[in-house]
């Protein structure tokens, strides 16, 4: 068979111009200081790796803590997301709890931007202490993720063949017991489509970040726009914190890359 | 027997959805409360008092130029975006529906701008774009062009690269699914039927991915409608308020100028405009949902 060579190449240009900011990103990373002021084009690297290690803290900025702060409120999204969203979908479609309407209600929240909750949220949280806590921005991020989820899980769970759960039943299983031992096994790549993609959003979340933190629980995509502003003139270790922030989602959902083409058509829903 | 087994069932559809209830409770009916009671209130940061205002800033808002001009960018903007975003998506859909060598690898690498947050994806466009240092000025001085982002002409094209940018791995990848999603069978009949390349995806191919394209379309408008981050770090709704959109139209009358209740009844009025579509919003996406099965 004839090897399409002539495709290969003509993808491969197209993919490079869609990736020309992380490689210019990772690119200025590696140069050194003079090499960046003297031009785009000064081919200088840097051995030492200075600038990874100074926006890991060699040169005091706050960017380990708000790695910590994105991890943490990343993690802790996907489970509380996960907790609330599992044992409703399972209610919505097999028990018809709600009728159709919290599906609808979930689609009507979808479409419904952000922005709009940014406010009460900041009044919210504010009157219950819960600005600049990370568990503020997991509550914040659950939210927004919880319609994502349900309608990836109650999709999932619309899939799964009926008879299975009837014969549980009809053996004397409870639901409690059909849920953990039959339903959660068989939900495996749902779970972990809703899992990759909530780390993900709630990863890229910038807007609720910006309106309920102030410095204790900045996650890194604040933080590195902050430092754009702050340090403007040292791009090299900029770039070196704009790449670190970009490998875990990117580590993950690469790892994870089946779930994440699955969550995605299947949900057709993009937090 | 069969009393007991649906008051059991009843029990534990209350139980096993009580988590999302009280999320729900918490996080949609109490703020949207506290929404509406600022939208009527006279809340403005660098005054102690707030009072009740009435419709003040409804009205107030309805000749404020700057929230409908955001509207209008808003739409304008969404509208560009998602066109060119369709068409690149599903041409790079059809490229890829093909068998050539490094496929797989190039496909996960297309996939990458999904996995960069925006925010983190404007701050690198800003590196590369960045007059003196970013390779793009480079690259474009070194045949005599000069382009500034800031520039007035240049900031609506900027701002459409960094979105087309970003959200095409997107649209490639639900339309190369609905692509997958094809019988192959279709194909061999076409082609028994003499039909050419060109006739086969203009008669064939479109036409049947025509409802999933309308979906991806839909959910990229409305994406875009909420587009915040990258725009507010490359320029911040500026020069002046020509790239505002109405997310940071919102944000900057709260959280800049201090305005509550005006930016209150903003997010307010968005969702009210928004409202009229989302029951054919919401068959469109159940229509989506079982097609694709």
């Amino acid at each position: 068979m004839k090897r399409n060579w002539g495709v290969t190449a003509a993808v491969s240009v197209i993919v490079f111009v869609f990736l020309i900011p992380l490689t210019g990103a990772f690119y200025t990373s590696l140069r050194t200081d003079a090499a960046i002021a003297s031009g785009p084009f000064v081919w200088e690297f840097d051995s030492n790796w200075t600038h990874y290690k100074n926006a890991l803290g060699a040169a005091g900025y706050d960017f380990p803590s708000f790695f910590r702060n994105s991890i943490i409120i990343s993690l802790g999204t996907v489970l509380l997301t996960i907790l609330v969203s599992f044992p409703a979908s399972y209610a919505i479609v097999r028990l018809g709890f709600g009728g159709p309407w919290l599906l609808r209600l979930a689609l009507a929240l979808r479409i419904t931007p952000a922005i709009f909750f940014v406010i009460p949220f900041y009044k919210l949280f504010t009157a219950y202490g819960l600005i600049d806590r990370p568990l503020g921005l997991i509550l914040a991020n659950s939210f927004i993720n919880m319609t994502l989820a349900l309608l990836v899980f109650a999709g999932a769970i619309k899939e799964m063949p009926l008879e299975i759960e009837e014969a549980a039943a009809v053996d004397g299983a409870s639901i409690w017991m059909t849920l953990r031992k039959i339903v959660l096994p068989l939900l495996g790549p749902g779970l972990a489509a809703v899992g990759v993609l909530t780390f993900l959003f709630s990863w890229s979340d910038y807007l609720f970040a910006v309106v309920l933190t102030s410095s204790e629980a900045t996650p890194v995509t604040v933080g590195a726009a902050n430092f754009v502003t702050s340090y403007g003139v040292r791009w090299g270790d900029i770039s070196a914190a704009v790449c670190l922030s970009i490998l875990p989602p990117l580590v993950f959902a690469t790892a994870a890359q089946k779930y994440l083409v699955k969550g995605l058509s299947s949900g057709a829903v993009k937090g | 027997m069969s009393t007991t087994y649906s008051q059991e069932r009843k029990i534990a559809g209350w139980l096993l959805s009580a988590p999302l209830l009280i999320l729900l409770a918490g996080l949609l009916i109490w703020p949207m409360y506290l929404g509406f009671k600022t939208s009527i209130t006279h809340d403005i940061l660098s005054e102690f008092e707030t009072y009740p205002a009435g419709f003040e800033n409804y009205k107030n808002l309805l000749v404020e130029p700057n929230f409908w001009s955001s509207i209008r960018f808003t739409l304008i903007f969404a509208l560009v975006a998602s066109v060119i975003e369709l068409t690149l998506g599903l041409g790079l859909a059809l490229l890829f529906d093909r068998i050539f060598p490094g496929k797989r690898f190039l496909f996960s690498l297309m996939l990458i701008p999904i996995m960069i947050a925006p925010s983190l994806m404007a701050v690198m466009f800003r590196l590369i774009l960045n007059e003196n240092i970013g390779i793009i000025p480079g690259l474009l001085s070194k045949v005599g062009l000069s382009y500034s982002i800031f520039d007035q002409n240049n900031i609506f094209t900027s701002l459409i690269i960094l979105d087309v940018i970003e959200f095409t791995a997107f649209t490639f990848l639900l339309s190369y699914s609905a692509l997958q999603n094809m019988s192959s069978e279709i194909y061999e009949a076409a082609a028994i039927d003499g039909a050419n390349k060109r006739q086969t995806l203009l008669r064939i191919t479109l036409p049947i991915l025509k409802p999933a394209l309308a979906i991806v379309f839909l959910l990229r408008i409305l994406d875009s409608i909420r587009t915040f981050d990258s725009i507010y770090i490359l320029t911040g709704g500026g020069p002046g308020t020509s790239t505002q959109t109405v997310g940071i139209y919102i944000y900057k009358t709260a959280f800049i100028y201090g305005d509550f209740g005006l930016a209150a009844a903003a997010a307010i009025v968005l969702v009210l405009l928004l409202t009229p579509f989302m029951p054919f919003i919401i068959k469109q996406f159940n229509l989506g949902t079982e097609s694709s099965r």
